[in-house]
């Protein structure tokens, strides 16, 4: 059986990869592809203007969109800086350990509903442990610069890719922007006979 | 975390959000206009050179047709993040994406490149000086659909004039033209909109393109629903 590869490049400083994480993750579920995780840096840490206009109407429409696809959002706690780079790098770990999925969701809605600091070693511990990842090894993966290279390499990828935000899924040579266009993926994936019996 | 820390990371954004929620004063406005019997009104802006703005306008222009609901089209030409750096990549991923945007009604994309937007501003200037009504509004329909429906070939502003004349049965203004977009674009600054296509629905705005169903379900929970 053929299994493709669908790359979901994933920042969790992005509201909207918060939203499209349980979406993409899922694919996997219902077709015959590996949704492969990729750690970005959030555009306001590559040095990418994000005008306020910009920032309020997205949270704005990111609440409405929660509420509609029945997800927690609201009591948040921006993770710019340090908790996006403890969260990227305990990430790379929890991939190399095959728990990216969990770490993504747990970490995302803590930091986008339970207003949990990530930056702080009591917020991200939290949600290592609910991730099911142990407490030393995500302490170990902080200084890690292996996975730090890792995380530098998603991004350049991103970029070399032609894109600029997130979330953002490759499939093939295609590439889909934005958590509403997961749809879009899988119409792909059923028209390439994907889908899973 | 330092006090002004928390307060930026942790309760502005909360404070941006409980008050997007508090929809009290458009819900009374709305409701104060259909006992009026008023119709409601969706405000469009929207930038010809830009195909998402296509898919929008195409859309709302058949799905409030059966809604006592207006739709106010207002042309832009400055839009997006100022000295963005990906804009030319955004541009051309504007093309990918309206493509499958149109696929999922069934419908085609003609244009195999993006348009500047030197080349449709003289569209945007027409119609931000012409008079806001139906005429306007038809011809905002059929220019977009022979922008990107149905044309490949570079933009002929003879074929619009001609689009116009057919619509509106005046002659195009100029003159005014650039004045009207500028308050067009201060008017869509006002609404918290940044980028094409935004729609303004009774005091929320919305990515035109991407909440079309959301825009729908705006209006039926204001009361303007689909007439049987």
């Amino acid at each position: 059986m053929t299994v493709e590869r669908i790359d979901f490049f994933f920042s969790y400083r992005s509201p909207y990869s918060y939203l499209a994480a349980p979406r993409a993750f899922a694919l996997a579920d219902r077709f015959t592809v590996d949704v492969v995780y990729r750690g970005v840096l959030p555009m306001a840490m590559r040095g990418q203007a994000v005008p306020r206009a910009k920032r309020l109407h997205t949270v704005r429409d990111v609440a409405r969109e929660a509420k509609r696809l029945g997800m927690p959002f609201g009591r948040m706690y921006d993770p710019i800086g340090d908790g996006a780079w403890r969260c990227l790098l305990v990430g790379e770990y929890a991939l190399d350990v095959g728990r990216e999925r969990q770490f993504v969701l747990e970490s995302s809605r803590g930091i986008w509903s339970e207003a949990i600091d990530v930056a702080d070693d009591r917020g991200l511990r939290t949600v290592c442990g609910r991730a099911g990842l142990g407490w030393p090894e995500c302490s170990a993966a902080l200084g890690d610069s292996t996975l730090r290279a890792r995380v530098e390499a998603n991004t350049t990828a991103l970029v070399d890719l032609g894109h600029w935000g997130v979330p953002v899924l490759r499939l093939g040579d295609e590439l889909f922007w934005g958590q509403d266009r997961i749809e879009d993926v899988e119409r792909s994936l059923l028209a390439a006979g994907l889908g899973r019996a | 975390m330092s006090p002004r820390g928390r307060v930026v990371k942790r309760v502005v954004p909360r404070i941006v959000i409980a008050e997007s929620q508090f929809d009290a004063p458009a819900r009374i406005g709305a409701s104060a206009r259909r006992h009026l019997n008023r119709r409601g009104r969706v405000e469009l802006y929207f930038a010809f050179d830009d195909p998402c703005s296509a898919v929008a306008l195409l859309d709302l222009d058949e799905r409030l047709r059966d809604r006592r609901v207006d739709l106010a089209t207002f042309p832009v030409i400055a839009r997006g993040i100022a000295g963005d750096p990906a804009i030319d990549r955004k541009r051309d991923y504007a093309l990918v994406d309206a493509r499958r945007l149109f696929a999922r009604r069934g419908i085609a994309l003609a244009r195999s490149a993006s348009v500047t937007p030197e080349s449709t501003a003289f569209l945007a200037h027409w119609v931000a000086a012409a008079a806001p009504g139906p005429a306007s509004r038809r011809f905002c329909v059929e220019a977009m659909q022979t922008l990107w429906l149905t044309d490949d070939d570079p933009v002929d502003r003879g074929r619009y004039a001609e689009l116009w004349r057919d619509a509106v049965e005046t002659a195009p203004d100029d003159a005014s033209g650039q004045d009207a977009v500028a308050r067009n674009e201060k008017r869509m600054r006002r609404r918290g909109g940044y980028e094409t296509p935004a729609a303004w629905v009774h005091g929320q705005l919305y990515f035109a393109h991407d909440r079309l169903e959301q825009i729908g379900e705006r209006l039926d929970d204001l009361g303007w629903t689909v007439a049987r």
